[in-house]
């Protein structure tokens, strides 16, 4: 499925109104080729998995600024698992402190951003992660 | 290989250009309701067009009872959060609803930035509705190339009502009239005189008018001239569609308005017209299908892509006509068909 374009859902979980960001990024990726599904604001775990199983997607980024980041992740990651989508790619950014980055890569998150990192890294890396994990049919 | 009496009429090689099957598990976990496999049959369909012969066939038996109703409109009218209460409302009254809604992909990057989902967040985990998010992609008329094929998939999935929201609309983006067995037309107020309703295009195609965003000033006027342009008469039906104002985001008018799309829905069904949507679309299926099929063998056959190539080269720098080249080309393909298979 080399051809086809990369599939990500966006979307902010909790209370936290800040979604500049989210939108920046979400902006890059589609300049990149990919196919965004914006959800917005004052989304719960639930609902971005729910949506992200239904879209298909092959990544699920979350943008969390409101500090509630290591509650979130995990519980999106965990989600994940039990809805069998375990071998997407769940990223994102915020202010995460490295400590927690660590913590929560050990749980099976991947790379996080923050303020300052060039657009195009996310970009490459999505693209890399997507690469080197092929998805198989079987379901 | 050149192009030179290129046989395409071998029936030996029918399948040559379809994809692997998919694994069994996919359909397996498909037919046993599960909205992963449901979701990964619309990718392989979206992104694998060879693969949809195979598919469709598996689908086959499903087919034929669930109304499809397109929902379009110029953009920004609110399309999104009227599918949204409209998938409700038919969700309230007994029906599994799938909910289809495309967004344009960008001709520059192939990028697509989908927004569906901010409006219609009321439903998310909620079983009696699948909903999915289509990039145009190569479309160019309001939906994307793979939307009859998706709601094929949703439809054998369980879902009797689809809803197919197209990108916004201008006046002539007409997929959905050919996809859809019911076209819901959204206008808002502030959305041009009685001049813009007089003209030809989507305004045609609507079965269902509805004025979105009621509750601002200018409606009764959008309402009256679109009142004087139908009592002119309808190109599609002879009669005038049900005209209703709603405000989508002040739930008003939407018990009205879903109870119409139902009475509508049960009369095509009623009179024969659903079936001979169905028939008319099966009709275009067909004839894509042998085109497409003919164009494969032909291509397997014959380097007739670098031949093109070649020729276009040597039109733009010569003027020649490319009618000439395809009357040439063709002339070396012999097509026969059987007459005993026609009878």
């Amino acid at each position: 499925m080399s051809g086809s374009p990369i599939k990500v859902v966006v979307g902010k979980p909790g209370l936290d109104g800040h979604d500049r960001g989210a939108k920046v990024v979400a902006r890059t990726l589609v300049e990149a080729g990919m196919e965004v599904v914006y959800l917005g604001l004052r989304q719960t775990p639930e609902s971005i998995v729910a949506a992200a199983l239904e879209e298909d997607a092959d990544v699920i980024g979350l943008s969390v600024l409101s500090g509630a980041h290591m509650t979130h992740f995990k519980r999106v990651r965990a989600l994940m698992e039990e809805k069998g989508l375990g071998d997407r790619l769940l990223t994102g950014g915020g202010i995460i402190p490295t400590k927690d980055q660590e913590t929560l890569a050990a749980l099976g998150v991947g790379r996080l951003f923050g303020p300052g990192d060039d657009p195009d890294a996310i970009v490459d890396y999505i693209r890399d992660w997507v690469r080197e994990h092929p998805r198989e049919d079987a379901v | 290989m050149g192009t030179d009496n290129v046989r395409i009429d071998d029936l030996s090689n029918l399948s040559a250009g379809v994809a692997p099957a998919l694994a069994e598990g996919l359909w397996t976990s498909f037919w046993a309701g599960d909205r992963r496999a449901c979701a990964r049959l619309i990718s392989k369909v979206e992104n694998e067009p060879n693969a949809i012969p195979a598919i469709r066939e598996h689908l086959a038996g499903k087919l034929g009872h669930a109304i499809r109703i397109g929902v379009t409109g110029p953009p920004g009218v609110g399309t999104s959060t009227l599918c949204s209460a409209i998938a409700l409302g038919l969700a309230d009254r007994q029906h599994r609803v799938g909910v289809i809604a495309v967004d344009p992909s960008s001709p520059f990057t192939g990028g697509a930035f989908m927004g569906d989902r901010v409006r219609m967040d009321k439903f998310v985990g909620d079983d009696r509705i699948f909903m999915r998010s289509l990039a145009s992609r190569e479309g160019r008329g309001g939906l994307s190339p793979s939307t009859p094929s998706v709601a094929d998939v949703i439809e054998a999935f369980g879902m009797d009502r689809i809803l197919i929201e197209t990108v916004g609309v201008g006046q002539a983006e007409l997929d959905v009239m050919n996809t859809a067995d019911l076209v819901v037309l959204v206008l808002q107020p502030i959305t041009g005189d009685a001049i813009q309703s007089m003209k030809a295009g989507i305004i045609e195609a609507a079965d269902l008018i509805v004025v979105n965003k009621s509750d601002l000033p200018g409606a009764d006027t959008v309402l009256q001239s679109l009142r004087f342009v139908y009592s002119l008469g309808s190109a599609k039906s002879g009669k005038a569609p049900p005209l209703l104002a709603v405000s989508a985001q002040q739930t008003e008018g939407i018990e009205e308005l879903v109870d119409t799309i139902e009475q509508l829905s049960t009369s095509i069904v009623q009179s024969g017209r659903h079936q001979e949507l169905r028939q008319m679309r099966l009709v275009e299926e067909i004839k894509s299908g042998i085109v497409d099929e003919l164009w494969q063998r032909y291509l397997r056959q014959s380097d007739a892509e670098r031949v093109i190539e070649e020729a276009a080269k040597q039109l733009v720098a010569s003027g020649g006509s490319a009618y000439k080249f395809v009357r040439e080309m063709c002339s070396k393909i012999q097509l026969t068909v059987d007459p005993k298979a026609n009878a």
